[in-house]
């Protein structure tokens, strides 16, 4: 589900961009969040939960949660949920709590 | 709440419950607890949670060292059901000055004249030990695997439990707000819940300290410092030992949760018993660890708070029968170490009351130091 209208806020949708989520091709749009995206294309889990592994997906939505944590272009703990798709990132699942390089 | 103790001690941090639990496991009965707060709520829940041997004085080598390897069997003496979580992943020291290396060759003499084994190390040696170090920065290092840092909350709950089961009753959010004094002797305590008739108080309010000694008119030579403090976000393990340096000013190290916590000092700290949050000490802690360990700088922080230094002329413990006020102990002043010093206060302070042989001479770290110019200098504080 893409969210189209909102009470307060508009959604500028840019043009389509690719991306990659665990090395698989995708599609989104410029302007839109990373989360925004991959909900759209129907990718419910974005993180595991660190001691027992278990699904967590996408939930606060405003950078408040850390529950959409995400690998991008290498960099862990990225909050998906309001970092902005650009073209070409590889978007990973991410295993534990991140390396910083 | 009992209205009659042998001994009522004040404050219930490391200090407050290692005494409590040193004198009842020598076996002294009827002793009281009363903490204005929650137990830990004072400096040592806010701490750095370190613990070094890597010291300048030969007291405070073996202090430190009976200190270590109390937490090495901490879990198994206190009978705790927990983990105080003892790292002994060692401290890094760092220099950026020549003088500072020097110091740290003659401190090492002392320590291994202690049977402590710190050494020197190399840059290139500490750069295989902390990658992210920025040693272009640094002219030399010291190590220590054997310290290391513990949970301060868990060491202190493993105190707290054990003196319970031999019998301590605490009291929170109890603030002691007199203290009875006739002829010359402590006859009893004032609380916000009641009156406690006891001979015998030990004043173990750190920050707080100098107010409780007012209370029978005595001056304490101390003053309180706020000290700040952070902590990142949690990532895989990545550093060892606690990274710390005087002259760069800063500790760090990473938690066996995975997030960093870190301080530094600042003179400009205020001196009073204010513990709110600065955004210059955000900004100063930033600038320093961009600068000595750049990697880290890239992590968010999840939270800053502060805690109080209760500070001595020469940054050191008091432990004392206070002259003058006959069943007055302190047990005060530690100026930023009294954490990993708790198992000697304790034991200090339980032999002195109970005038017992002592275990430890602590008989540099009277009182009466300050007014006959006696002071002891310690060269590696922070
Ligand atoms: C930011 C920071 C980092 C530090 N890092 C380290 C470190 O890495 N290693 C180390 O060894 N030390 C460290 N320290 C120092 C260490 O925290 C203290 O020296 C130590 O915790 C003191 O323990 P305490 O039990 O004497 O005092 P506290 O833990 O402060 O306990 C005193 C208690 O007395 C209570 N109290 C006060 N007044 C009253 C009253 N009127 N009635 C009843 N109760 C009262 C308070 O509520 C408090 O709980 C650090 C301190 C700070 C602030
Ligand atoms: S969903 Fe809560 S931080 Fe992104």
């Amino acid at each position: 589900m893409r969210i189209t209208q909102h009470p307060i806020l508009t959604f500028e949708r840019g043009k389509e961009i690719n991306f990659t989520f665990n090395g698989q091709p995708m599609k989104g749009y410029e302007g839109e969040t990373i989360a925004a995206a991959l909900h759209a294309a129907g990718v419910k889990v974005l993180a595991k939960s660190l001691e027992k592994h278990r699904p967590r997906g996408f939930y606060c939505a405003i950078g408040n949660c850390a529950s959409c944590q995400m690998v991008v272009d290498g960099e862990p703990n990225v909050r998906t949920c309001i970092t902005l798709l650009r073209e070409g990132m590889a978007v990973e699942t991410q295993e534990g709590k991140g390396t910083i390089k | 709440m009992k209205n009659k103790a042998d001994i009522v001690i004040i404050g219930a941090g490391m200090s407050g419950c290692s005494i409590a639990y040193n004198l009842a496991v020598r076996g002294a009965k009827n002793i009281v607890v009363l903490e204005k707060s929650f137990i830990c709520s004072g400096s040592t829940g806010a701490c750095g949670a370190g613990f070094r041997m890597q010291w300048g004085t030969e007291m405070n080598c073996r202090m430190s060292k009976f200190s270590t390897e109390f937490f090495e069997h901490a879990n198994d003496i206190l009978e705790y059901d927990g983990d105080i979580e003892l790292r002994q992943s060692g401290y890094l020291m760092i220099a950026d000055t020549e003088k500072e290396l020097t110091q740290f060759r003659k401190n090492i003499e002392v320590q291994h004249a202690c049977g402590i084994p710190s050494r020197m190390m190399s840059l290139e040696e500490a750069k295989e030990l902390v990658p992210h170090l920025n040693t272009d920065i640094l002219s030399g290092a010291a190590y220590c695997q054997k310290d290391g840092f513990l949970n301060p909350h868990k060491t202190t709950d493993a105190f707290y439990k054990a003196a319970k089961r031999l019998g301590v009753e605490f009291y929170t959010f109890t603030e002691v707000t007199g203290i009875k004094v006739e002829h010359g002797r402590i006859v009893g305590v004032e609380t916000n819940k009641g009156y406690i008739e006891t001979p015998i108080v030990v004043n173990a309010a750190n920050a707080w300290s100098q107010g409780i000694a007012k209370m029978v008119g005595v001056e304490l030579p101390l003053y309180s410092e706020r000290h700040q403090i952070l902590v990142t976000e949690p990532v895989e393990h990545m550093q060892d030992p606690m990274v710390m340096a005087f002259n760069l000013n800063l500790y760090v190290q990473q938690t066996p949760h995975g997030s960093f916590i870190m301080g530094r000092s600042d003179s400009g700290e205020p001196r009073d018993l204010r513990r709110t949050s600065s955004w210059h000490f955000l900004e100063e802690m930033a600038k320093t660890i961009d600068n000595v360990l750049p990697l880290i700088g890239k992590l968010r922080v999840i939270r800053q708070w502060a805690g109080l230094y209760n500070m001595s002329p020469d940054r050191q413990p008091i432990y004392d029968k206070v002259e003058g006020v006959e069943g007055f102990y302190v047990a005060v002043g530690f100026s930023g170490h009294g954490f990993m010093f708790g198992p000697v206060t304790g034991t200090v302070m339980s032999e002195m009351i109970l005038g017992m042989e002592p275990t430890i001479d602590a008989s540099r770290l009277k009182l009466s130091r300050f007014a006959e110019g006696n002071l002891f200098t310690e060269p590696s504080v922070v």
